[in-house]
This record gives structure tokens, sequence and C-alpha cells, in this order.
């Protein structure tokens, strides 16, 4: 039996822990903080979608791709350092912001954007999971090693975010004209709902987010109907 | 196939391959219906391990308090428990190897942390194993030394299993010659976390003060071993305990949970010591010699 309750290594030990988590958290809160800031601007370029008609689009995705380049910086940037710690202990701290920049490059492949020498982009194009990894150069849905990666609850948010949006472009593209995207749009949305009906999810805030899409659902089928009381919906879409 | 039913809590999970659910309706299908339903099965397979890990911990913890009470019970701080408290405590911490064991394959690797906030059992475990170990020997278990033993109590959930299994399913005598060389090569085990062992010390804390105060209650002494050579009590052992808390850095990952745990240590702390106040005060005034008649309370007959 030792003389001493606690035995002298085990504060030295615990200290040390303690204060290396801190000096992690502090690192990632600024890593995370870039990433927000270039989010935010990205988020500012693609709210112009609202005011600018279709043929513009040409000029306004560039923009959009450039804040979406820094996203990728700051994501890569972040993955190399979270991945030296254990995913799910940190994980909280940078999800929101994930999710944000998945809902950015989301829109803009969305909107005919993010496209590739092999793969061109269009309107209407969605990206799985696996695209949206491969686009900030991260995993996706790791299973057998602790690193950073984007999960399913990460993908689904950003991708329930989307809809949002949509919905309101939907609206805002009539005003310009282009009844022909809101009809798209509607579409989307449509199958999109249908395939987040076939998730058995339980009562976490995905579910919650998910809840929401039948509002968008509404909102572009009253433009849908809007359209087709006056004969406005373009013959070669088969609504 | 081989060894399925036999594992079923050990390869089945791990391989995540349970029987998928029927899909809630019949949807009309359309482009994005493949990729959902895969999503669909990653999920469900998560939200499974989840509540398995769940149910696992709640029972976990309910055992844990249940050693925690019995140890409450004992007098005095000594190498041997009471023969029957002892015996209590050996059957709890069977039942937790098993559940330990049931949900192992559940938080392996990343799945550790993923479900660290369903595992909030450890926490309660740690309080009654650090508890355990101070009555025992008047001295706090470290990390380093616990670890292990969690990792122990899970590994001895699976052996008893073989045992149960080898002596009532003979039909599968072949698979079970197989299962003990694929455990020994890699049983799976539950690992603590930092915060488990620290937030469990915290807790530890408000234990040593009810025992100081119940202890000295019937003996008019405060606890402390016999064999302890520098002759230090309860006391001296909560201001360590205290000083210790208050002199690590603040851990910034979950700020107010720290400081309501510092706040309720500082309060045992003083409890403690008004009682050690109380005892040299008025103790003296208590006749030489002098016990209370504890035959019926002292020595505790039924479990609980």
């Amino acid at each position: 039996m030792s003389g001493a309750l606690i035995d002298p290594s085990l504060f030295e030990q615990l200290r040390v822990k303690i204060e290396e988590d801190t000096v992690i958290r502090k690192e990632l809160d600024k890593i995370t903080d870039e990433l927000v800031q270039h989010v935010s601007f990205t988020q500012g370029v693609l709210s112009r979608i609202h005011s600018t008609p279709r043929s513009k689009y040409e000029t306004l995705l560039p923009q959009v791709e450039e804040g979406v380049k820094k996203e990728i910086q700051s994501v890569r940037a972040l993955a190399a350092f979270a991945s030296q710690y254990p995913y799910f202990k940190y994980n909280y701290k940078w999800n929101r912001a994930v999710q944000d920049a998945i809902s950015t490059v989301l829109l803009a492949a969305w909107l005919g954007g993010m496209g590739t020498e092999s793969r061109p982009g269009e309107v209407g194009r969605l990206l799985k999971l696996e695209e949206v990894g491969e686009i900030f150069g991260v995993p996706v849905n790791l299973k057998d090693r602790d690193a950073f990666h984007i999960t399913i609850e990460d993908y689904l948010l950003g991708l329930v975010n989307i809809v949002d949006e949509l919905s309101r472009l939907a609206m805002n593209s009539v005003t310009l004209g282009d009844n022909d995207m809101a009809v798209r749009i509607s579409g989307f949305i449509k199958d999109l709902h249908a395939g987040f009906q076939v998730l058995n999810l339980k009562n976490d805030i995905l579910r919650k987010r998910v809840d929401s899409i039948k509002y968008a659902v509404k909102k572009v089928e009253d433009v849908v109907y809007d359209l087709s009381l006056r004969n406005l919906i373009p013959a070669k879409m088969e609504e | 196939m081989s060894g399925f039913k036999r594992d079923r809590q050990g390869n089945a999970k791990r391989q995540d391959g349970f029987p998928k659910p029927a899909p809630k309706q019949q949807i009309e299908r359309n482009a994005f219906t493949p990729m959902f339903e895969n999503l669909r099965d990653e999920l469900d397979a998560h939200h499974d391990r989840r509540d398995r890990i769940g149910k696992a911990s709640r029972d976990i913890t309910a055992l844990s308090k249940k050693i925690i009470f019995s140890l409450q019970r004992v007098r005095k701080i000594d190498e041997h428990l009471p023969e029957d408290i002892q015996k209590e405590i050996d059957t709890r911490l069977a039942e937790i190897s098993k559940l330990l064991a049931s949900i192992a394959p559940d938080v392996q690797g990343i799945n550790r942390l993923r479900y660290a906030r369903s595992l909030v059992c450890l926490e309660e475990l740690v309080e009654a194993l650090t508890f355990y170990h101070y009555l025992k020997t008047q001295t706090l278990i470290t990390q380093d030394q616990l670890t292990p033993i969690v990792e122990d109590l899970t590994r001895r959930g699976f052996v008893v299993e073989d045992e149960v299994m080898g002596n009532s399913e003979a039909a599968e005598d072949i698979s079970s010659e197989q299962q003990p060389s694929d455990q020994a090569k890699a049983t799976p085990t539950v690992g603590l976390t930092d915060d488990d062992y620290l937030y469990g010390l915290f807790d530890l804390t408000g234990e040593m003060m009810r025992f100081a105060t119940t202890t000295s209650a019937l003996s008019g002494k405060m606890a402390s071993s016999d064999a302890a050579s520098d002759g230090r009590d309860i006391v001296h052992d909560m201001h360590e305990l205290g000083t210790f808390f208050e002199m690590l850095p603040l851990r910034t990952g979950n700020r107010s949970m720290w400081e309501k745990k510092l706040e309720v240590t500082r309060q045992s702390v003083q409890k403690v010591e008004k009682l050690g106040y109380d005892l040299k005060i008025r103790g003296s005034e208590r006749p030489k010699g002098w016990v209370p008649d504890l035959r019926s309370t002292d020595q505790p007959g039924s479990p609980e």
C-alpha cells in the first residue's frame, strides 16, 4: 500500500491531456472559422441565382466555383488536422460548417456547375455522397478507420438545405420568365421528397429538417399549379 | 453462415448483417430511390447499434449503482471487504461483464466515440470501481490501472458466453471449437475515454463523502485504513482530491458540466471537513471506548 492517495504521475498525465485537448479545440475553431467565411461568401454569390436568368449562369457559376475552391481548401486543411484525432471526439465543431459547404456544392452542381472534363455540368444534376467526397478530396462514410470524413448525415442535411433554396428559385425563375426551370425544380423536389421517405428516420435533427421538405413541395406545387392554370407550362415538359 | 447464430453478439454485428427491414410502404420509385435505399440501410445499422448500446448502457448504469449501494454498507477501509458484500459485487460485475461483451463489437475503432454519449454508463462504472478500489486500499486508482480492468471485464463476458454456449448447444460442436481461437486473436474490448475516467472521479468524491458521513456517525472516528502508514484519514483524502480537481485545467470541451461537477465536489469536501471538525470538538466528549450499539445495522445481513 502506498503512502499517498493519489499517484503523483496521475495529475501530470491528466493535466497534459486536458491542455492538449484545449489546444486542439482552439486550432479547430480557427480552421472552422475560415471555412465558415468561405461558405458564407459562396452562399452570397449563390443567392444571385434568384435574380439571374438562366442564360447568365455561365458567368455566375464560375464565381460560385471560385468560392467552392476556397471551401475545398479549408475542408482539406480541416481534414488534415482533424484526422490526427478521433473523428467523433471533435466533429461537432465543424459539422455545421461542412454541411453548409456541402450544400453550396450540391446547389452549384444542380444549377449546372461543378462540371469536369469527363462530365460536364448540367442543370438538374444531383451529386451523390461519393461525388461530394471526391470534390472535397476527403473520404465519406468511413467505417474501417478513424479519420476525417463526410458522414451520411452531413450529406443528407446538406441536401435538405438546398431544397428550400430551390423552392425559392422556382418562384423567382417564373418572375424572370423561366417557367421551364420552375417545372424542373418541382419535379426534383418531389423526387427528393419521395426519396427521403424511404429513410427510417429517428426522432433526431435529421428528421426535423427532413420534415420541412413538405413545405417546399407545397410551395413549388403552388407555382406549378399557377402555371398550368394559365397554360404556361412549356410543352416539352410532361408534367 | 458458420458461427452466425453462435456469434450473434459478435461477428454478426460487426458485419452489420442483419436482415434489412422492409420498406414502410410501397413508394413510387424514381431516379433517387436506389441512392436513398442504400443510405437507409446504413442509417438503420447505425440506429440499431445505438439502440443496443443504449439498452446495455442503462443496465450497466443500474448495476453500477447497485455496486455502489453495496459498497456504502462497508464500514471501514480494509483490503478484505465483508464476504457478503464482496459476493454481491462479484455477481454484479459478472453481469456487467456480459453486457460489456455484448456491445463490445459495436464500439470498436471509430465507433467508440461515435456512441460515447450512449455509453454514459462507463462513468458510473468508473465511479463504482474507483470507490471499490478506495475502500480496499485507500488510494485512487489511476486511469492506466483502471483501463485494463474494464477491458478485462469485457473479455470475461465473452468467456462466460462461450461456456454457456458450449454446454447447451452440443449440436454446434464444430463451430464452438473454432470460436476460442477466433476470439483469442481479437476479442473486442470496451475502453475508457479520458472523460469517462475524469467524470467518474468527480462522482467518486460524492460517494466518499457519503461513506465518511456514515462511518463517522457510526464509529465516532474518521474512516482510515489501518495499513495507511502515514495515518491519513478520509478528511485528508477529500482535501487532496479537492485540490487535485482545483489544480487541473478547466476542460473546455464541456465547460458547464465540468464546472457543475467541480462545484459539487467542493461541497462534498466541505461536508467532510465539517465532519472532521465536529469529531475533533465533540468526539472527545465521547467516553473512551464507547461504541454505539450497531449490532443490527453494522453488519448488513440482507442485500439491499
